[in-house]
C-alpha cells in the first residue's frame, strides 16, 4: 500500500518536475524575443533549434565583438562601457548554454541540503573565482613571464585537469556521505535490524556512529580534512559557520578558467589596455554568476517542492528525499569522472 | 519496494544522462577559420592529398602571437612564426587536423603534414600546410569535410574560390554545401538531440561538405 502511494508520489513529483522545466522552456523563449539588449533575432540558423541554439548564436555573437570592441577602445574611452555591457551580456549567456559549473553546483546544493542563499553566494563566489584564476594566468604567464600561447594553453590544461579531478573527488565524497543516508532511509523502509552505520567506514578511520534515525543522516556531513561533523538541523545551515563546506565546490568549480576569458585577456594586453581586459572578465564573471545562482535557487527550490509533496509519510518520503540527494550526489561524481575522461569532449581546452 | 527503487534509478540515471549530454553541448567557437583548400591530383587522376590555408580571427591570431619576439615590433617573418607553425600542426593532429576524407564512401587517412608555415597579414595570421593522404585515390567521388565535432573552432570556406582542384581530370565536378546555406539540413539537430544527449559528434552540423565527382 505504502509503495502504491510513494510510487503515485514520486510520479507527482517527476510531473511537476517536467511542467516547471517546460514552463520556464517557454517562458524564456518567449523573454528572449524581445530584444532584451536592443540586437535584432538572428533569422537564419536553421540548423540548431529554439533555446539552445539561439543562445550559442547569441554568444558567438557578443564574442566575436569583443575584440574590435577593445581595440576601439584605445583611441575611444565610451567603446569601453560597450565592452562592459558586450562583456556582461556574454557572460549571461554563456552560462546559460548547458555547461558543468553550474551543473555542479546546482547537484551539491540538491544533495547537501543547501539553503537558495547559499546558492546565490556559491554561484557568486565561484565565478569571481573563475574570473581571477583567468586574469591571473594571464597576468603571470603573458604580462610577467612573456610565455607563449603554447605554455599558457599548457597551464590551462594542467589546472583543467586538476579542477575535474577536484570535482570527481568531491563527488565522490558526496556520494559515500549520501549513500549512507540513502541506505538508511532504505533500511527503515524493511523492517530489518541491519547493519546500520556500515556507510560510515569513512577512509578506514572505522568510526562508527551507528545513527539509527534517518532523519539525522541528512545531516551529517564531513568537512573539508575529512573529519566528521555533525550537521545542524536545516533551520542552523545558513549559519555563518557552514560556508566553509561551499568552499570545495567554489574551489572545484571556480579553478578551471574560460577558455574565452583567456582570449579576451591576452587581446587586450597585446592591445595596451589589459586593464580593460580585466574589466570585461569580472563583469563577465558576474554576468555568468547571475545566470548560475537564478539555475541553483530553481534547483533548491524544486527540491523544497519535492520535500513538500513527499513530507507527508514518514517513510516513502524520507526515502524519496535521500534518494534524491544520492542521485544528485552521483551526479557530481559522474560529471567529474566525466570531464577528467574526456566523455564530455566539448568542455576541453583545445591548444592550437 | 524493488520495482519502485528501480524506477527511481533509472530516472536518476536518465536524469544523469540528460545532464551530461547537456554539458557536451555547451561549446560554442572561440576560435573563427577562414579555409581555402586545395584538393591535389597527380598526372594520373589519382588524388594524393590536400592543402589547406586557414586564417585565423583577429583575437586568435593575437593570443597565439602572444610571447613570440621579433626584430621588428608588429612584424612576424615565415622563419620568426616557424617554431608556432611547427606547434600548430603538431597540436593539429590530435583532432586529424580537422579534415575527413572519404573516397567512394571508404574513409582515407592522412600522413604527417608537409611544407607547413605561417604568414601574418592584416592582423590574421594564416596556416598553410599540406595534407597528403597515405596512398593516393582515384574515386568517383571524393567527400571531404572540415569541421571540428566540439565545435571549439568555427569554419567557414572562404567567399572567393574556397575550394580548387589543382590538376583534375577536366571532367571532374566540385560541389561545395556550406553550413549555413540551408543545404544542411539532413544534419538538423533539434532541441530533443541536445536534451537526450546525442551530440557525440555535435560539430557536425557545421561541417563544411566538399564533393568530387570524377565520372
Amino acid at each position: 500500500m505504502r509503495l502504491a502511494s510513494g510510487l503515485a508520489r514520486a510520479l507527482t513529483i517527476g510531473v511537476a518536475a517536467a511542467v516547471v522545466v517546460l514552463a520556464l522552456d517557454s517562458l524564456v523563449s518567449a523573454v528572449m524575443a524581445q530584444n532584451p539588449f536592443g540586437a535584432p533575432r538572428p533569422s537564419a540558423e536553421p540548423q540548431v533549434g529554439g533555446i539552445v541554439g539561439w543562445l550559442l548564436s547569441k554568444q558567438s555573437e557578443f564574442y566575436r565583438e569583443m575584440s574590435s570592441t577593445i581595440r576601439a577602445a584605445k583611441s575611444d574611452g565610451s567603446a569601453v562601457w560597450t565592452l562592459l555591457v558586450i562583456s556582461f551580456a556574454y557572460g549571461i549567456f554563456h552560462a546559460a548554454g548547458p555547461g558543468h559549473g553550474k551543473a555542479v553546483i546546482s547537484s551539491y546544493l540538491v544533495a547537501n541540503q543547501e539553503t537558495a542563499r547559499r546558492g546565490i553566494v556559491l554561484s557568486f563566489a565561484s565565478a569571481l573565482m573563475q574570473s581571477l584564476v583567468a586574469v591571473g594566468i594571464v597576468g603571470i604567464c603573458a604580462l610577467l613571464l612573456n610565455a607563449t600561447a603554447r605554455t599558457m594553453c599548457g597551464a590551462e590544461k594542467v589546472i583543467e585537469i586538476v579542477s575535474y579531478a577536484l570535482i570527481a573527488a568531491f563527488g565522490a565524497r558526496l556520494v559515500w556521505t549520501k549513500g549512507g543516508g540513502f541506505i538508511r532511509a532504505l533500511q527503515a523502509q524493511q523492517p530489518v535490524p541491519a547493519i546500520v552505520g556500515a556507510a560510515h567506514h569513512h577512509h578506514g578511520h572505522g568510526h562508527d556512529h551507528g545513527h539509527h534515525h534517518d532523519h539525522h543522516a541528512q545531516d551529517h556531513v564531513h568537512d573539508e580534512h575529512c573529519g566528521h561533523s555533525h550537521g545542524p538541523v536545516p533551520s542552523e545551515l545558513a549559519g555563518p559557520g557552514g560556508w566553509r563546506r561551499g568552499f570545495g565546490t567554489i574551489f572545484a568549480v571556480g579553478l578551471r578558467p574560460c577558455s574565452g576569458a583567456i582570449l579576451v585577456l591576452v587581446f587586450a594586453l597585446a592591445q595596451g589596455m589589459f586593464w580593460a581586459g580585466i574589466t570585461a572578465t569580472l563583469v563577465m564573471g558576474l554576468g555568468t554568476a547571475i545566470t548560475v545562482a537564478t539555475i541553483a535557487v530553481l534547483a533548491v527550490s524544486a527540491k523544497d517542492l519535492a520535500r513538500r509533496l513527499s513530507g507527508a509519510s514518514e517513510g516513502g518520503g524520507a526515502l524519496i528525499m535521500r534518494g534524491l540527494e544520492f542521485g544528485a550526489a552521483g551526479l557530481v561524481l559522474l560529471f567529474g569522472v566525466g570531464l577528467l575522461f574526456g566523455y564530455i569532449a566539448a568542455e576541453r581546452v583545445t591548444c592550437l | 519496494m524493488n520495482i519502485a527503487m528501480r524506477r527511481l534509478l533509472g530516472l536518476l540515471l536518465l536524469a544523469g544522462s540528460c545532464a551530461l549530454g547537456a554539458g557536451a553541448a555547451q561549446a560554442h567557437p572561440h576560435v573563427w577559420i577562414t579555409a581555402t583548400s586545395e584538393v591535389i591530383y597527380a598526372p594520373d587522376g589519382s588524388i594524393t592529398g590536400v592543402r589547406h590555408a586557414w586564417t585565423f580571427d583577429d583575437m586568435f591570431s593575437t593570443y597565439a602571437l602572444q610571447g613570440i619576439e621579433t626584430k621588428t615590433k608588429g612584424v612576424y617573418s615565415r622563419e620568426e612564426l616557424s617554431p608556432l607553425a611547427q606547434t600548430n600542426v603538431e597540436s593539429l593532429k590530435e583532432f586529424g587536423f580537422f579534415t575527413f576524407a572519404k573516397a567512394d564512401g571508404r574513409k582515407e587517412k592522412f600522413q604527417e603534414p608537409v611544407d607547413y608555415f605561417l604568414e601574418y597579414k592584416d592582423a590574421a595570421l594564416t596556416l598553410h600546410f599540406t595534407l597528403p593522404l597515405t596512398a593516393p585515390v582515384k574515386p568517383k567521388q571524393l567527400a571531404l569535410e572540415v569541421f571540428d565535432p566540439s565545435y571549439f573552432i568555427d569554419f567557414q570556406l572562404d567567399d572567393k574560390n574556397p575550394i580548387k582542384l589543382v590538376g583534375a581530370p577536366a571532367a571532374c565536378q566540385l560541389k561545395i554545401q556550406r553550413p549555413n546555406d540551408g543545404s544542411a539540413n539532413a544534419q538538423k539537430l533539434s532541441e530533443q538531440n541536445f536534451m537526450s544527449g546525442d551530440n557525440s559528434n555535435y560539430g557536425a552540423m557545421f561541417a563544411n561538405k566538399i564533393t568530387v565527382d570524377c565520372p
